[in-house]
Formats: C-alpha cells, sequence, structure tokens
C-alpha cells in the first residue's frame, strides 16, 4: 500500500500529512499529528471521546479515514480554547466538576460545542439527547448537562455582546 | 480558612478540558515500539505447539515472547496463582498465550496473527456448579504449593473453592425451631465491567538492569510487587511511575498490560515497549464484578422480629483468584445488614471456574449482598403486612450495639437519620398505576466502611514557598488527590490550593500508598498529610523564630506566611524560611504514614477471615421512584434521592460527583449493563452491545449529605466513593418490585425479566 498526501485545516492551520490509506483521522491526529486530545476509547463508534468535526459535522475519527480530511475543516478539542483562554464550554467544565478521569471529556467538549453551533439555547433534554452517542463512566453524566447549559448562557451573552 | 467544604475546581481540570493530560497510552518515549498479545480462542484446554518462527521474521518484529522464553514468576493479589502467559494449561477464553513487540503496532497484530497455536480443547467447568461438582478436575490441579501473601493468611482454600468463610455461631438451629415464620429467598446476580473509557494501557523499558514502568494505575505499589514477582527480580528493581488515570473502578488495581510491556522490552533488550489492549481484549480480561448466588433464611419470632439467619453465598473467581477469594470475608460483615437479628450463620465461597477472572469494581461484593439483604428485609416485610422502612427501624441497630465480628457500632444513629432524610424527600407513597405506566418506590439502607491500609505523604516547602506533595496515592479521577489531598494540605498550611502541587507517584520517591481503593485516599492519605504537615510546621516554625522579634513564640501559618500571635504584624514570607533554613542545615520537610488502628473484634467469630473488622463506618440511605412501562417492560427512573454520611464534606461538588456516578454505576449494574458468559466466553465485546448508561437514562439525583466529623479523618473527613454504587442496585431493584407487584430476584432485571414477571 502507498501512503497517500492529504492537505487539510485542522483547528484553522493549514497542515499536509502523510497517511496510509488504511489509517483513521484519530490515529492520524493523535499519532502524526501529536493533537492526543481525541481518545480512543473503542475504535468502533460507540463511546464519542474520539469525536471531531468535520467541516464542522460531529463525526467520531476512529470511523473517519485520514484521507478522507483532504480538503476539509477539521476541528478537535485543541483548537476550542484561545490560546491560554479556554472557550466557554471549557470553563464551566472546569467550574461545574462535569469530569473525573477526563477521557470522554474532549468528546464531550466537541459534541457540546457542535451543539452549540447549532442551537445556541437548548434544552435539559436537547442537551442529554444530543451528548449521547457520548459515554462517561465517571460522572453520571449531571454535571456535564449543567456545564453546558451554563456555557450555552455564556456563549449567548458574548454573542449579544458582540452585536452591540 | 476556606479550604475545606468548598467546591474548589480540580488541581487537574485545565489540562483535562484542554485535551492536554497525558496518559499512559498518550505518552510515549523514543524508540519506543509496540507490543500486543495473542490470547487464548479456547475455553479450557491444553497447548499442543506454540510455533512463532513465521511471526518472529515478519517486518519490524523485534521480539515474540511466550511462557517458554520468560519463567515462570507468580503473581496474585491474594494467591500467587497467575502467571503471565499460558504454559501448559488455558484455563480461560482470552488468557495470554504469546506476546510481540514491533516497530509499529500494525506490524505487531499482523505477527501475532501469525503465531500458530494448536490447542486441544477440553471439558471446561463455566458454571460454579460444575466446579463445585464432587468429581470436578481441579481449574489449578496445584493449588497446595502457591505461595500466599500476607493478606491472604487466613484464606481457607480447597480444590476449587479459592476462599471460603464459615460462621456458625451458637443458637441458629434453636431459633428455626422455635421460628414463628421463616422466609427465605434466593438472588444471583450477573457481571459487571468496569468499562473505564481508557483501556488498560503500559509502557516499560529496561534501564541500568531495573524495569521501568508507565502506567495509570490505582495502586502503583501492587504493579510494582507483582512485576517482581512476574519478572522473578528484587522489589526494588521494578520502579513503577504513575500517569494520569483515565479511569479504573478497581479494574487498574492490579497487572494489567504491565507485564507484558515489561517481558517484551526485557526480550528487546531494554528498548521501550507500550502495550495498550483493545476495547474487545478489555472487556474479554478485565477483573469484572463477580457473578454470584445468594441465599438468605431468616427466622422470625411471634412478634415478627428477626431472631436468626442463614446467609450462603457462591460467587465465581473465574481462573484466577485477583481479589475475589477475600470477598466471602466482606459478605459476612454484610450478611445482617445494619440489623438486629441474632446468630447468624454465614457460608461464602469463592469459586474457581474456566472463565475470565473476576476481581475488584467499587464496593467489591457490596452491590451483591446488600442487594440480597435489602431485598429480602422488603420481602419480609410484606410478608408481616408492614410498612418496609418501619420493620427495618424497629430492627436497626442502636449505637454500641455489635456486628457479627464482635465489633461495636458506635454511632448506628446515623443510619435512622439518613432513613429519615430520604423520607422527607421522597416520602414513599405505595405503588400506583396510570394507563400503561406502573410506579413504585424501593429504598435500602445500611453502612459501608473506608479501607484502613496505609499511605505515606511527604511534604517539601520550596524555594519560593511552594509546597511540593510526594505520594503514591494517584488521583483515579475520582478528585481523592486533585480536591480532596490538594484541598486538605493548603488548609492545614494555611495557603490557596494553588500553593500546593502534588506530583505522579513514583515507587522510587514518594513512598508507600496501598492505592484508591476502598475510598481510602481522601481518609487515610489526608491523614497521613496531616501528620506530615505537625512534622513540617515544627521545622518551619523552629526557623522562624529566629527571624522574627523576640517572643514570637505561638506562631501560624496565613497565606503563605509564618506570623507570630499576639505580636502587632510580624511575619515572613515560608520563602525566607526556606532560605533560611537552607543556611540552617534544616531541611524543610515533613512526612507521615498512616493506616487506621483496627477496633476490637471477636475472634473465632468465623473461620476463613481474611478482614476481621470494619473500620471507619459510613451510614447511608437510598430511595428511587421508578416508572415500569408495562407494554415495553422498560424501566425509568423519575426521582433518586441519596442521604449519605461522609464524615466531614472537603469538597462537596466533589462527592456529589461522586455519588451521581456511582449511582450510574448502580443504575447500570440493576438495570441496562449485560455481561452474559455463555460457555465461558462473553457474549457482550463491545461497549454498545455492553449498554452502559446514556445521558438520557440518568434522573438527577438528589443529595443529602450528612456531617458527623470522624475524630481520625483528615478534618472529619471519611470515605465517600463506594457506597453509592453498594446501595443503589437494592434500591432500585426493591423499587421495581414495588412497581410491578412482583419480586425480582436477579440482577440485571431486563425489560424481558419484566414482561415475564407481568404476565406470570
Ligand atoms: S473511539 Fe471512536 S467512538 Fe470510541
Ligand atoms: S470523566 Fe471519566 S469517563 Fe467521563
Amino acid at each position: 500500500m502507498s501512503a497517500v498526501q492529504v492537505s487539510t485545516t485542522v483547528n484553522g492551520d493549514a497542515i499536509d500529512f502523510v497517511c496510509q490509506p488504511t489509517e483513521t483521522l484519530l490515529d492520524v491526529l493523535r499519532n502524526r499529528l501529536g493533537l492526543i486530545g481525541s481518545k480512543e476509547g473503542c475504535g468502533t463508534g460507540d463511546c464519542g471521546a474520539c469525536s471531531v468535526t468535520v467541516d464542522g459535522q460531529l463525526v467520531c475519527s476512529c470511523l473517519v479515514l485520514g484521507a478522507e480530511a483532504e480538503g476539509r475543516k477539521i476541528g478537535t478539542v485543541e483548537g476550542l480554547a484561545d490560546g491560554d483562554k479556554l472557550h466557554p464550554l471549557q470553563k464551566q467544565f472546569i467550574d461545574n466538576a462535569a469530569l473525573q478521569c477526563g477521557v470522554c471529556t474532549p468528546g464531550f467538549l466537541v459534541a457540546a460545542k457542535a451543539l452549540l453551533d447549532r442551537n445556541p439555547n437548548p434544552t435539559e433534554q436537547e442537551i442529554r439527547y444530543a451528548l449521547a452517542g457520548n459515554l462517561c463512566r465517571c460522572t453520571g453524566y449531571d454535571k456535564i448537562v449543567r456545564a453546558v447549559n451554563a456555557a450555552a448562557r455564556d456563549v449567548r451573552k458574548q454573542q449579544a455582546r458582540k452585536k452591540r | 480558612m476556606t479550604n475545606i467544604g468548598s467546591d474548589l475546581p480540580r488541581a487537574d481540570g485545565w489540562d483535562k478540558v484542554a485535551g492536554k493530560s497525558q496518559y499512559t497510552v498518550d505518552y510515549s518515549e523514543s524508540g519506543m515500539l509496540h507490543g500486543c498479545v495473542l490470547r487464548s480462542p479456547v475455553v479450557c484446554g491444553r497447548i499442543v505447539r506454540v510455533d512463532v518462527e513465521a511471526a518472529r521474521s515478519m517486518p519490524g518484529v523485534r521480539a515474540v515472547v511466550t511462557a517458554t522464553n520468560v519463567g515462570n514468576g507468580r503473581a496474585g493479589m491474594l494467591v500467587r496463582d497467575q502467571t503471565l502467559f499460558a504454559d501448559r494449561e488455558i484455563r480461560h477464553h482470552g488468557e495470554a498465550i504469546a506476546a510481540v513487540a514491533a516497530d509499529t503496532l500494525a506490524q505487531a497484530r499482523a505477527a501475532r496473527d501469525a503465531i500458530e497455536l494448536e490447542a486441544e480443547s477440553l471439558p471446561a467447568l463455566t458454571t460454579m456448579a460444575q466446579a463445585l461438582a464432587s468429581d470436578a478436575p481441579l481449574v489449578h490441579p496445584d493449588w497446595e504449593s502457591y505461595a500466599l501473601n500476607p493478606m491472604a493468611a487466613e484464606l481457607r482454600r480447597q480444590g476449587n473453592v479459592a476462599g471460603e468463610l464459615i460462621a456458625d455461631p451458637d443458637g441458629v438451629d434453636e431459633a428455626f425451631e422455635r421460628a414463628h415464620l421463616v422466609v427465605e429467598d434466593e438472588f444471583c446476580v450477573d457481571r459487571q465491567y468496569q468499562a473505564y473509557l481508557e483501556p488498560m494501557s503500559a509502557v516499560a523499558r529496561f534501564t541500568d538492569g531495573r524495569c521501568i514502568v508507565r502506567t495509570g494505575s490505582q495502586f502503583p505499589y501492587n504493579i510494582r510487587e507483582e512485576l517482581a514477582a512476574y519478572l522473578d527480580v528484587r522489589l526494588s528493581d521494578v520502579r513503577v511511575i504513575g500517569q494520569t488515570v483515565g479511569g479504573g473502578f478497581g479494574a487498574k488495581l492490579g497487572c494489567g498490560t504491565e507485564g507484558y510491556a515489561a517481558v517484551l522490552s526485557r526480550a528487546v533488550g531494554g528498548r521501550s515497549v507500550r502495550v495498550v489492549k483493545t476495547r474487545d481484549e478489555d472487556i474479554v480480561t478485565a477483573p469484572v464484578r463477580e457473578n454470584a448466588e445468594l441465599r438468605i433464611r431468616t427466622a422470625l419470632d411471634a412478634e415478627g422480629n428477626m431472631t436468626a439467619r442463614e446467609f450462603s453465598c457462591d460467587m465465581d473467581c473465574g481462573a484466577y483468584g485477583l481479589e475475589t477469594p477475600t470477598f466471602p470475608s466482606i459478605l459476612f460483615h454484610f450478611a445482617a445488614g445494619i440489623y438486629r437479628i441474632g446468630p447468624v450463620r454465614v457460608h461464602a465461597r469463592a469459586v474457581y471456574t474456566n472463565t475470565p477472572p473476576t476481581g475488584a469494581f467499587r464496593g467489591v461484593n457490596g452491590p451483591a449482598v446488600y442487594f440480597a439483604v435489602e431485598r429480602h428485609m422488603d420481602n419480609i416485610a410484606r410478608r408481616l403486612n408492614e410498612d418496609p422502612m418501619a420493620f427495618r427501624a424497629r430492627h436497626m441497630l442502636r449505637d454500641g450495639d455489635t456486628l457479627l465480628n464482635g465489633q461495636a457500632l458506635a454511632d448506628a444513629h446515623i443510619a435512622r437519620e439518613a432513613c429519615e432524610a430520604v423520607q422527607k424527600s421522597l416520602p414513599a407513597v405505595g405503588a400506583r398505576q396510570s394507563g400503561d405506566r406502573l410506579r413504585g418506590v424501593g429504598s435500602a439502607t445500611g453502612f459501608w466502611v473506608t479501607n484502613p491500609l496505609p499511605g505515606s505523604v511527604t511534604i517539601t516547602v520550596g524555594e519560593d514557598g511552594r509546597l511540593h506533595v510526594l505520594t503514591g496515592a494517584n488521583d483515579n479521577g475520582s478528585g481523592a488527590v486533585a480536591m480532596g489531598l490538594t484541598q486538605i494540605v493548603a488548609e492545614a498550611m494555611g495557603v490557596s490550593t494553588g500553593e500546593v502541587i502534588v506530583g505522579l507517584p513514583d515507587t522510587d520517591l514518594s513512598g508507600y500508598d496501598s492505592g484508591s481503593q476502598g475510598s481510602r485516599t481522601t481518609h487515610i492519605v489526608g491523614k497521613a498529610a496531616l501528620i506530615a504537615i505537625d512534622d513540617l510546621k515544627t521545622r518551619i516554625f523552629d526557623v522562624a523564630r529566629q527571624m522574627l522579634p523576640p517572643g514570637a513564640n505561638e506562631l501560624e501559618l496565613v497565606g503563605g506566611m509564618v506570623r507570630a500571635v499576639g505580636i502587632g504584624d510580624a511575619q515572613v514570607p515560608l520563602a525566607a524560611v526556606f532560605q533560611m533554613a537552607n543556611f540552617s542545615n534544616v531541611s524543610l520537610s515533613g512526612s507521615g504514614t498512616y493506616a487506621t488502628t483496627p477496633p476490637a473484634f471477636t475472634p473465632g467469630c468465623a473461620v476463613g477471615l481474611t478482614m476481621p473488622s470494619l473500620l471507619t463506618p459510613t451510614y447511608h440511605a437510598h430511595r428511587a421512584e421508578v416508572e415500569v412501562d408495562s407494554v415495553t417492560g422498560n424501566v425509568r427512573l423519575l426521582r433518586y434521592v441519596v442521604a449519605q454520611e461522609v464524615g466531614r464534606a472537603i469538597n462537596p461538588d466533589g462527592i456529589m460527583g461522586q455519588i451521581q456516578g456511582g449511582i450510574a454505576q448502580g443504575i447500570g449494574f440493576t438495570l441496562t449493563e449485560n455481561l452474559r458468559l455463555v460457555d465461558g466466553r462473553y457474549l457482550e465485546r463491545s461497549l454498545e452491545a455492553y449498554r452502559l448508561p446514556l445521558a438520557q437514562d440518568l434522573p438527577r439525583v438528589e443529595v443529602v449529605l450528612l456531617e458527623h466529623p470522624d475524630s481520625e479523618g483528615p478534618f472529619g473527613a471519611k470515605g465517600v466513593a463506594e457506597p453509592p454504587l453498594v446501595f443503589a442496585p437494592a434500591a432500585i431493584a426493591n423499587a421495581v418490585s414495588d412497581a410491578v407487584g412482583k419480586p425480582f430476584y436477579k440482577l440485571p432485571i431486563t425489560p424481558e425479566d419484566v414482561l415475564f414477571a407481568l404476565d406470570t
């Protein structure tokens, strides 16, 4: 098998990489690009720990090939913070103690960001359903749901301020 | 100060939300190879031939190892019954046969698949009944020759019985003869998988003849002990360095991948090797919660008082013991629940079978024993036509009453307080029906313990006055270190938590710790920290006195300053004290070690008792309200209320997280999770099939924290992490039984079970 060359954008940065045609996007991110935030909890699309966005769409990066990133925009947990300034979701996860072991956290953050991008004012039910693809074994989800709810409020405030 | 009882953010939170935390799977070393393990497709058998020649010559392959070339070191938590690889006998599906190290993981896997294994299948003992039959072959024909660890000194073993406990007090038969009523129930529970999100993983290398292993283990010092046994080297020739733990819940107390990484590294001349389990492999080989069968009979007199009990239980060890042989002792302690019953006869066995080994899972054995005890209490109350909580209240232990081991329970009244608290939040109203929906309420109460095993802490003042904390305790995710220990140290040293830096464990540096198990870390390690601080403060104050005006006798630490009490504003910063100490031949560091002193108990209360007493008890009441869909059989939790005694809450939000997470695991164990063995193999082999609860499956848990500071615990704190899981299955199963109007005796309760009960 010959390696393929891929040009893509990751968290806003133009990036070229070479990978095997069978290699998953998750492996490319973790092993070739050093972006270890996305985790492999299963490798079979069951846990959501590897969640990233491809052109704004939430996907399990363990089910996507690296080669499929060609010409796309990839978003990972590493792209959420602006330098040292955490995204409201990240800040609320800390403030609400919405993480324990933290392995699920990057996936939840990416999934929650995708939710807020399309629905800035979700109900608790909508949050729970939007996060149904992400497993957490530690927290029982309640604090995660509260954190997303609080972050949604923060994001709405931010946007209102920008509009003014 | 405000560090205790405050919802301060956890110390490792920033890295975790930024995606920067380094778990073992993220850790690599230069020149690192990748390893993987060939596992037995056979349930029970004999190895005829393992041919690794083809595998060895495949591209990128650096080493292939089997039992023949790694030696036969045996290890185990209690009984050293395990080798890294099956030698001749294969005792369970998934047992390791060989391991491969190669330049890439793909190469390692390809070579593993090229290993030729010829194994003869033998009839397998896949159930406890088969293993206990009088003519059953032995899973371990050489069981008598296995070495025992000190914890196993009292263990009673015989053939396929890996651990047996017998308590036979006087008066049981007489009480049953006199009984007005005897209530008898049989329960069974299935296995439960810990399902931590980070699969087991380790990176090992050899440097200067010593084995150095990185692993996100809950118990680095035990990993070191097991590795030294497997490798047949001195304990101190192994160094285990902790990584951030990606969840464990008991499964990461013993070796999972560490041994394979280590022998592969040794085989390649010491180069680093990383071994990570795939999820499928992790499910098959995790030390899951044991399946068990429990039988209880209780004698009652004409007034409806319990007068005696018989309790027997068989629990499945699987093919190797791990922690399970000690579970009969745990069952013994809780066989009466928190009630006055009279004499209780207990017979409990841990049984070897040809199935994947079981082991420690949060609240070891507790969910099963309390499920049986508290379901049984409901059944008795129903037979007596009495309200289940009133029946419980009538029998509850009072302060100073003794437990089955003769130990006095000084503060049993807290359990009543807990029951009253849940009753207030969620009054039980009796089963109701509306359309297809059946509603019911169920409760459970009792006590649990805090693991007493030793831990140690060293605290050093750095040049800039910050505090460096060295401990062998790892934060398994619970926050016991990142919140509990950090806040305790900050409070006692009069600084903010930002001034406290806790390093990861390292068995070369940190001092012994008994691991994150049994809800012990905050209590034990926190206390060890306070002892260390006593030591440290004396040194700080001795040096500071030379720097403060004469007459500064009484000193205190406030805001990073040493301050003289009562002498205006005379104070010196810790950083300055360090400078002075550094040139006065004083080391500004203090150490402490702590283990709970065991209370008095009655020797001879039972034979085979590996843990004679229960330490630092905590008290609990749970109440669940469920809605059962009589068309689909689905059970939904409407409300869940917990009253939990915690001693003193160091970080209430952190405790809430433990309670919510523990309840979620309890709900999973009771309703959705299922790890079924069919002829010695698991049916569920992926997270999807295993069915962990999802965000939309869970209720909002309402919590009442009861604080009764423990005289020994740091600021009064006791263990908190396990009990939520221990009592949840009983409460939910009681609620479902109440709603359906039929008793449920088996966990998990599946929709099929519910529909079957409704139909009969
Ligand atoms: S690793 Fe991709 S869904 Fe689990
Ligand atoms: S915090 Fe551990 S899995 Fe979610």
